[in-house]
C-alpha cells in the first residue's frame, strides 16, 4: 500500500466510522426521550450515548486535522 | 460503601462450558500480540496497523460467535472484558516504548484502566458472583482505545487523540465508580 492510500484507508477507517458512530448516538438518544431517567440503566444508557456522541466528534475532528482542514 | 442489593429475577440458571466456541475466538486474540511486537519492532507501521485492526475485529467476532452458537456466560463477558485490557494495555506499552505514542497520556491511560479493573473486581464480590459489569460509555471507549493504538501505528493525529482520550476516560471511569462502589447491584447474593 502506498502512503496516499495508506492515508486513506485511515481516514475512511476512522471518519467513517465515527461519523456514523455519532448519527448512531444520536438516534439511541432520541429512542429514549420520554423514559423514565430515574431508571439507572436508562441513565446508563444516555451517558454513554452522550460519551459516544462526543468519541464520535473528537474522530471526526481529528480526521480533518488529519487532512489539515482544521 | 452503601450496599442496597436488590432481589435477582428468579430465571432458570443455565451452564455454559467455558470451552466454547466464542471464548476461542477471544483467546485467539492473545496470538495478535507475538506478531504485533515484531511489526512495531521492525518499524513495519502498516503491518501493526492491520495487527491490531484484526484484534478489534476478533473482538467483535466473539460477541457474534456467542450469539450464533447460543453460549454467552458472565464468565465469557468477563474473559471478554479481561482480554481487552490485556491486549491493549499491553499494546498502548510496546507503542509507547519505542516512541510512537506520548508516554503521560499512556501511562494515565493505563492506570485508568487498572482502577476500572480492579472496581468491576470489588463489584463482582459486592454481586457474588462472576458478573461483568455493563456500561454503554466504557464499551464505547474501549473501541476507542483499540483505534488508539492503530492512530499510534498509522501515525495519524498521535498527540492530539491520546491527549483527548484521557480526559474522557477520567469522567467514564469516574461515573462508574459510582455505579460499581456504591449504587445496588442488581441481583446480589445475599
Amino acid at each position: 500500500m502506498t502512503a496516499t492510500q495508506f492515508k486513506w484507508f485511515l481516514t475512511i477507517l476512522t471518519g467513517g466510522l465515527a461519523g456514523v458512530w455519532v448519527i448512531y448516538d444520536l438516534w439511541n438518544l432520541s429512542r429514549l426521550r420520554g423514559k423514565d431517567t430515574s431508571d439507572p440503566i436508562v441513565a446508563d444508557k444516555r451517558f454513554g450515548y452522550y460519551m459516544g456522541i462526543l468519541i464520535g466528534v473528537v474522530g471526526v475532528v481529528g480526521v480533518l486535522r488529519f487532512h489539515g482542514v482544521v | 460503601m452503601v450496599s442496597t442489593a436488590v432481589p435477582a429475577p428468579t430465571a432458570p440458571a443455565r451452564v455454559v462450558s467455558p470451552w466454547n466456541p466464542a471464548n476461542a475466538v477471544t483467546a485467539s486474540r492473545f496470538l495478535c500480540l507475538p506478531p504485533f511486537v515484531w511489526a512495531v519492532h521492525g518499524g513495519h507501521h502498516q503491518w501493526a496497523t492491520i495487527i491490531i485492526l484484526v484484534c478489534g475485529l476478533l473482538d467483535k467476532l466473539d460477541g457474534l460467535v456467542a450469539k450464533i452458537f447460543d453460549c454467552r456466560s458472565p464468565f465469557g463477558e468477563m474473559f471478554d472484558a479481561i482480554t481487552d485490557g490485556i491486549c491493549y494495555g499491553f499494546c498502548l506499552l510496546v507503542v509507547a516504548w519505542y516512541g510512537w505514542a506520548p508516554a503521560i497520556p499512556v501511562a494515565a491511560i493505563l492506570i485508568l484502566g487498572l482502577a476500572n479493573t480492579a472496581m468491576r473486581g470489588i463489584y463482582a464480590k459486592r454481586a457474588g458472583r462472576t458478573v461483568n459489569y455493563k456500561s454503554y460509555a466504557m464499551e464505547r471507549i474501549v473501541a476507542y482505545t483499540g483505534y488508539l493504538i492503530g492512530f499510534a501505528t498509522g501515525g495519524m493525529e498521535v498527540t492530539y487523540f491520546f491527549w483527548a482520550y484521557v480526559p474522557m476516560m477520567t469522567i467514564i471511569v469516574l461515573h462508574d465508580a459510582k455505579r460499581m462502589l456504591i449504587d445496588a447491584v442488581p441481583g446480589a447474593q445475599l
